[in-house]
């Protein structure tokens, strides 16, 4: 996909492009306020990233704001280095889509770009989800492998949810703790672990080909394999 | 000097008595002049009646040798005396002419005369009309002078009085008040130069400087107690720091001087990696306890169900137990509604139950109770049956970065306990740290909707309490 970055610090933006280009993506980069606002209003992509703090001349939400205003509907990742919970709001509320605080692991930021680009593309809530002989259906909670029926906890299910929404693509830790218990925080405990290896113990433990992978460094999948 | 405070007081006390002293004495002064005046023209007239009388009886020649004998006589004193005719030529008496500047027409006149032998004097005179001849009777006025001279004595004296009285005071209390401003003012420049420990000397008194000074001084003994914390956080941030900082650096020089074979090298990075997350989660833990602190958080109140938030964070770490064989027990009553802050609650919470699975023991019990106690607060106690803390511990606990001697070797940094303590802080919640032989309970008390919302309407800055009790059944 097509990305814009906006970032002034030089370090973290070829460290973010160089692992963007890597994944496979399109990469424009401004480094000061005015050209990525130039940039995301006369080029269409897919994601921008949009660094909070710029020297100099305008600040990252107020560009965000201008573009919201101007009907742009890209999806909106912020970085930022101010981590408070009301950082994040005030980051959000400004139009922004998603909230990464620096530092971060590149690991992360790609889940993050990779899922605001999966949202956007407009999801049915109620359609049935497969991943292999997965199933999924939302609006009857059931959730079947093969022929068999599994049953899920109602945590369970919202985190086997969130993962096969975004199959395919690896979903970090952080991003499960703040979309499937809501918790803004770290626990400093693997707890999240613990409740993907539960988790694995129904959906895979009893079949040959496993579909909830462990990806080193960053978080875990779900898919169909290959 | 006129700027001392305690002077001008003084001095503005010594005018306003003044003040009230002629305030006092002028009314007093105007019905005493009225009285005298009334008096003297009452003895005048008695004169003239007197000399009426004997007109009466002995026609104006017998006037004219009364007043002459009397005259003769020394028996008119100080008076004066004069009888004329009808064109005020002088017929008897003691003044030698009719005086120019006073009127023929009868009544009392208050006038300078001039007496001859005894000069010009302040007269008050009557005239009357008997027949034809004219009749004046007056008196000197200076005889009442000696009375208006004490008069004014008195309230000169007076006056004098109260000024020397007043500078006097408004000197002494100068003094004292200046030697008291003195004593603080050295304590304060003790503490701007950085001896925190100075307190300002109060007495038992509870006159004004003394309240003052004992506010100051509780001011002074919660800045040194802060100051304190702080000296003490930086140079357990600086220590705290130093031991994952320490292994990054070694690791990497490690690699730079070894040159390992490339897997064992990304292992090595990766190892860095966790090294450098570790600092930054201490980074990331104590901005939030500073925020915490600076009560920045409590814009992010909303009302929320404790048995709700408990339950999921319960929820939470369920697994987590079992991967330990812990049973983990949720007790909760009916719903407990409070107003908060859902992220820091969730994570104190969170932290709570991490310790106690942390502590209890392989196949122990960790229970979780949340219930509505009567006195409107909402508990939540988090019950291990792991070692417990001494009582000595238990306030050090709750100190940032003080890690007790059960939990070596255990993860953790030594922040949970005093986020847990920050966040009952901002909420106005009590934190109870309880004995349960064995193990331990923590106890949170938060005020419930109704009484939270008073509270914090009221009280912008709830006091937490926290409680240590000692061999309390839990």
């Amino acid at each position: 996909m097509k990305i814009l970055l906006v970032e002034d610090n030089e370090r973290v933006s070829q460290f973010v492009i160089k692992g963007l280009q890597e994944a496979g993506h399109t990469v424009d980069h401004a480094a000061k306020g005015r050209d990525g606002m130039f940039l995301a209003a006369s080029e269409p992509y897919d994601v921008i990233i949009m660094d909070r703090m710029l020297p100099g001349d305008i600040d990252g939400l107020a560009i965000i704001e201008v573009l919201r205003r101007a009907g742009s509907r890209t999806p909106i990742l912020i970085l930022s280095a101010l981590a408070e919970v009301d950082d994040r709001i005030r980051g959000l509320r400004s139009g922004g889509d998603d909230y990464l605080t620096k530092p971060f692991a590149f690991g992360e930021l790609l889940a993050r770009v990779d899922a605001l680009h999966r949202r956007a593309q407009g999801v049915n809530r109620e359609l049935p989800l497969t991943v292999g002989d997965l199933h999924m259906d939302p609006m009857t909670r059931k959730v079947t492998r093969g022929d068999r029926p599994i049953t899920l906890q109602p945590r369970e299910f919202k985190l086997l949810e969130y993962l096969m929404r975004h199959a395919g693509q690896v979903v970090t830790r952080t991003m499960l703790l703040e979309n499937v218990w809501e918790y803004h925080f770290d626990p400093q405990t693997n707890v999240v672990d613990v409740h993907i290896s539960k988790l694995r113990q129904k959906i895979d433990a009893e079949f040959e080909r496993p579909l909830l992978r462990t990806v080193r460094n960053a978080g875990y999948m779900v898919s169909a394999g290959d | 000097m006129m700027r001392s405070s305690a002077l001008s007081l003084a001095l503005g006390y010594v005018a306003l008595g003044i003040t009230a002293l002629v305030l006092f004495a002028a009314p007093l002064w105007y019905a005493w002049q009225v009285t005298i005046q009334d008096g003297r023209s009452e003895i005048l007239q008695a004169d003239a009646m007197r000399l009426t009388d004997v007109y009466r009886r002995d026609g104006g020649d017998g006037l004219r040798s009364f007043i002459d004998a009397r005259v003769h006589m020394q028996i008119a004193g100080d008076r004066i005396l004069l009888l004329t005719d009808s064109s005020r030529r002088p017929l008897a008496g003691n003044l030698a002419v009719w005086p120019a500047n006073l009127p023929t027409s009868a009544g009392n006149y208050r006038l300078k005369i001039d007496t001859g032998e005894r000069g010009i004097q302040d007269t008050l005179a009557h005239v009357a009309h008997l027949g034809d001849y004219y009749l004046l009777v007056g008196r000197d006025n200076k005889l009442f002078a000696p009375l208006e001279r004490r008069f004014w004595y008195g309230l000169t004296a007076a006056i004098a009085v109260l000024s020397i009285a007043g500078l006097l005071v408004g000197l002494i209390t100068r003094r004292a008040l200046m030697s008291r401003v003195h004593s603080i003012r050295q304590t304060v420049s003790a503490i701007i130069h950085g001896d925190l420990k100075h307190r300002l000397p109060t007495n038992l008194s509870d006159d004004e400087l003394n309240t003052l000074a004992r506010t100051i001084n509780g001011m002074l003994e919660q800045i040194e107690q802060l100051v304190h914390g702080v000296r003490n956080v930086s140079h357990s941030i600086a220590h705290d720091l130093r031991t994952p900082l320490a292994e990054l650096r070694s690791r990497l020089e490690e690699l730079a001087l070894m040159r390992p074979s490339p897997e064992m090298t990304f292992a090595e990075i990766d190892a860095a990696v966790a090294d450098v997350d570790r600092v930054i989660r201490i980074f990331d833990a104590l901005l939030r306890l500073a925020q915490i602190d600076a009560g920045l958080r409590r814009s992010g109140f909303v009302p929320l169900d404790l048995v709700d938030l408990v339950s999921t964070a319960v929820e939470f770490y369920a697994p987590a137990a079992e991967l330990k064989n812990i049973r983990l027990n949720f007790k909760a009553g009916a719903s407990a509604k409070a107003m908060g802050d859902p992220i820091l609650l969730a994570q104190a919470l969170g932290n709570l139950i991490d310790n106690a699975l942390k502590f209890a023991p392989e196949n122990g019990t960790v229970e979780v109770r949340v219930r509505r106690r009567d006195d409107g607060c909402a508990e939540i106690a988090v019950c291990d049956d792991g070692p417990g803390i001494r009582d000595s511990e238990k306030v050090k606990v709750l100190e940032r970065f003080y890690r007790g001697d059960s939990s070596r070797g255990t993860p953790g940094v030594g922040l949970g306990l005093s986020l847990v303590q920050a966040v009952a802080k901002l909420h106005g919640a009590c934190l109870e740290l309880a004995d349960r032989n064995p193990g331990l309970a923590v106890v949170l008390s938060i005020p419930c909707s109704e009484s939270a919302a008073d509270s914090l309407s009221v009280a912008p800055a709830p006091e937490a309490s926290t409680r240590v009790a000692a061999g309390a059944p839990s």
